[in-house]
């Protein structure tokens, strides 16, 4: 059973506009937009790269279905001179209890405004929960994985 | 002819600048201000030292802030049209090469009225190699009229009318490759239009012991420049600047109708509106997007991603701009005569503001090849307005002893004074900041960001405050025998706050302006006069050290460099004599003018020499006649007269070449 917090009518209302919690999922909460902040770790040449600070949205379908997942101004490698944002489009979602799942098997992301066949997508596995968000991918060659916290 | 002034013959009417005693620039505001029959021309502009039918010019340099206000931080030069009581009847034709042709004439009507106008048609000094055509003919022409009228034995009024109109071509930059001045080659116009009228009324009372003076003048400018701004064969930029001003200026001075003893005070108040409305695209073609835009965007961008292409052969860079200024003075001068001493002290209390509203934008198409399958639309605008305010404090004394000799007259004296050049705002970078905001917006809106991306400017940072200089200067004057006029002085000018134009600190990209530098001027300047019957000769020479003090220009420091094109030393002479023979009476005269050295940029790697321009006249006169045959720069010799830089090409403007003048007066 759910839990509910006992606290004032019009705290509740703010709350319900402003948290990521799951506990609360309703027709609302799955056509917003959630934004988180983390890192980005890529491997590549056997060591690891971070990117920290990197901004991720997470933005499901009406139907809850499916989401598209943007990523910003990420670097895969560290040479890279350029910061680009990344969409992975059309990402399936099932809800397991109070985590939400998502998952691609192959796909083009979307950067540069059109499909980005180099950084094609493999193997994206992730989750949402409370104010977490998790996920693990191929983008190329270069497995990279991303941990981030909500913001308000 | 005077010591210290430069004016360098280069550009068109709208560019050329003005430099005393090594005070000047290539901004706006100049430090000469300009009197045309008392009436201070407000806009650089209308700026216009050569029409028929000047009476008397006066020069004077150094700072003249107490009297004259703004922009006189230089000098000021006062102009004075033939009267109508009094005046003359002339015209002259002049005809020269290479292809020039000059009418004028004046005359009065009654004593009230006095008329001139010249015409002056002219083929040009230079030929665009592009094209092959001449670059910089001259089609102009003045006219002007002035209305004396005494109302009553205490009151008279004046009306003074000077009206303006030309075309010309212009911009002989010529590329400065491998050593040498390439002739001038590019492939856009370069001209520039002009239309302006200056109209004063003046009324004069006395009354009550008192001398009232009110002059009133409405001041309207409408002009337009096109301009190559690469100035070279490929297609990159070219700007077109139309300006339609409109200003009034409103002055009272009171003076006693007679000296209080010793004492001779005057006071008034000065007060101005102006209004400009300027509309300046710059036009971005074929190879300014590819090596301006489209190369610096891609040096980015991992070739294996692709890159970015923009569908337009050429798209504005649209710049709109509503400026307005104005300005309130109360200033009062003092003059103590002692004996042998002449003191002078002199305030003036000023204010100024300043107001811009700017519009701004870009619209491209652009595709990120081979990602996008079609062009997107990208609009880049910029508007806002800023305001600003100014308040300047501009005091002056000077003693002057006469000492007694036997025959003839000899001065010393001494002053410090202050004078300034206004604030305003620099228009000409708009098109800087919008070609970063258009890149960097471009880049954004593709979801691509720079590690280092190119710095912003905004409209904050085009605005500049009041450049100051003090004057402390010494000198004497003398005159021997009724035949001999000289003086000699030396002076030293601190200017400070001044304007320029500096990359934010470690940038090479997006200027913006700022009062950051310093600098001083040490310099002497001379000048003998001897007349005798019919021979006379003039010398005058001037030495001016002018550096920067401080000058960090964001990437590199210029302090202790000379001030670019201010000649180190500069000298005239000129012997002409008239005598009679044949019946007739013939005028012989010579001039030698030179200069130099002089540095063109602020690191002193580009200089010139000492350069020399010979000049020579013939001229017979019978009755009311006067047939002459000028001779400029007879020995032909073309030397640097300008020089700037433009997207890393170095250019130079060179003199005029050899030209010949025949000409016919007629004086009543």
């Amino acid at each position: 059973m759910r839990q509910i917090l006992h606290i004032p009518a019009a705290a509740l209302l703010i709350l319900a506009a402003l948290s990521c919690s799951t506990d609360d999922i309703n027709e609302l909460d799955k056509k917003e937009e959630k934004g988180y902040i983390g890192t980005v770790s890529v491997e590549y040449n056997g060591e690891t790269y971070d990117n920290p600070n990197i901004k991720v949205s997470y933005t499901p379908s009406v139907d809850g279905r499916t989401a598209n997942l943007k990523i910003f101004k990420i670097k895969f490698v560290p040479q890279m001179p350029v910061r680009v944002n990344v969409t992975i489009p059309g990402i399936q979602v099932w809800q397991e209890e109070s985590i939400t799942r998502f998952y691609v098997d192959d796909i083009n992301p979307l950067s540069l405004g059109g499909e980005f066949p180099k950084y094609r997508v493999t193997d994206m596995n992730g989750s949402i929960s409370g104010n977490e968000i998790n996920f693990s991918l191929n983008f190329g060659e270069y497995p990279t994985r991303y941990s981030g916290a909500c913001v308000l | 002819m005077v010591p210290s002034l430069e004016i360098p013959d280069y550009g068109a009417s709208l560019t050329s600048t003005i430099y005393i005693r090594g005070l000047g620039s290539r901004m706006e505001n100049p430090s000469l201000s300009l009197y045309i029959d008392n009436i201070p021309v407000l806009d650089k502009n209308a700026y216009d030292f050569s029409w028929f039918g000047i009476h008397s010019g006066t020069l004077i340099r150094g700072p003249q802030g107490s009297l004259y206000g703004r922009n006189s931080m230089g000098g000021v030069l006062l102009l004075n049209t033939q009267k109508p009581m009094g005046g003359g009847t002339a015209a002259m034709v002049e005809t020269g090469y290479p292809g020039m042709l000059q009418l004028g004439a004046m005359g009065t009507a009654g004593e009230e009225h006095a008329i001139s106008g010249s015409v002056r048609l002219s083929r040009g000094y230079f030929t665009n190699a592009y094209s092959g055509k001449p670059l910089d003919p001259y089609t102009g022409g003045v006219l002007r009229w002035r209305w004396d009228r005494s109302i009553s034995a205490f009151t008279s009024v004046s009306n003074s009318l000077h009206l303006n109109a030309s075309r010309e071509g212009g911009f002989a930059y010529g590329r400065y490759q491998d050593g040498e001045i390439q002739p001038v080659n590019y492939n856009d116009e370069g001209s520039y239009s002009r239309i302006s009228l200056l109209d004063g009324f003046k009324v004069s009372h006395t009354g009550n012991h008192i001398r009232l003076n009110s002059l009133t003048s409405v001041q309207l400018l409408g002009d337009r420049m096109r301009m190559d701004q690469d100035y070279t064969p490929e297609s990159i930029f070219t700007l077109e600047q139309r300006q339609r001003s409109a200003g009034i200026t409103q002055e009272f001075i009171i003076t006693p109708e007679r000296s209080f003893g010793h004492w001779r005070p005057q006071s008034g108040f000065f007060c101005f509106g102006k209004l400009n409305r300027m509309d300046a695209p710059v036009l971005f073609k074929e190879d300014g997007i590819r090596s301006l835009i489209l190369d610096n965007a891609n040096r980015n961008i991992p070739e294996e991603y692709g890159y970015l292409d923009i569908s337009e052969k050429s798209f504005p860079v649209n710049s709109r701009f509503l400026l307005g200024s104005w300005n309130a003075a109360l200033f009062h001068e003092s003059v103590w005569v002692l004996g042998r001493w002449v003191l002078t002290a002199g305030i003036r209390f000023d204010y100024e503001g300043g107001y811009m509203h700017y519009n701004s934008d870009a619209l491209i198409h652009y595709r990120f090849v081979p990602i996008m399958t079609e062009a997107k639309e990208f609009k880049t605008s910029y508007t806002g307005h800023r305001l600003q305010h100014f308040f300047e404090v501009l005091p002056k004394i000077s003693a002057l002893y006469s000492i007694p000799v036997s025959s003839g007259s000899l001065r010393v004296y001494g002053n410090v004074s202050k004078g300034f050049r206004s604030g305003g705002f620099n228009t000409q970078i708009f098109s800087d900041i919008l070609q970063g905001l258009m890149m960097n917006g471009m880049m954004e809106d593709l979801g691509v960001y720079l590690d280092n991306p190119r710095e912003g400017v905004s409209a904050g940072n085009t605005q500049y405050k009041p450049e100051e200089a003090w004057n402390y200067e010494i000198g004497l004057r003398f005159s021997a025998g009724g035949r001999l006029t000289g003086q000699v002085d030396a002076y030293y000018i601190d200017c400070l706050h001044q304007q320029l134009t500096v990359f934010p600190p470690g940038k090479t990209t997006g200027r913006m302006m700022t009062n950051a530098g310093r600098s001083r001027s040490i310099g002497a300047e001379a000048e003998l006069d001897y007349r005798h019957s019919g021979f006379h000769s003039h010398l005058s020479y001037s030495y001016c050290d002018a550096r920067f003090r401080e000058y960090i220009d964001g990437n590199a420091d210029y302090s202790g460099n000379r001030i670019p094109y201010v000649p180190l030393h500069s000298y005239y002479f000129e012997v002409d004599d008239r005598f009679p023979a044949l019946g007739l009476t013939w005028t012989v005269s010579g001039e030698l003018r030179g200069s130099g050295p002089i540095y063109w940029n602020e690191d002193n790697s580009r200089s010139s020499g000492a350069t020399i321009d010979l000049g020579a006249t013939l001229g017979v006169s019978w009755g009311n006649c006067r047939l002459y045959l000028r001779g400029e720069n007879l020995l032909g010799r073309q030397h640097p007269a300008f020089y700037f830089k433009s997207i890393g090409n170095e250019f130079f403007a060179v003199s005029k070449p050899r030209r010949l003048t025949l000409g016919i007066t007629y004086i009543i």
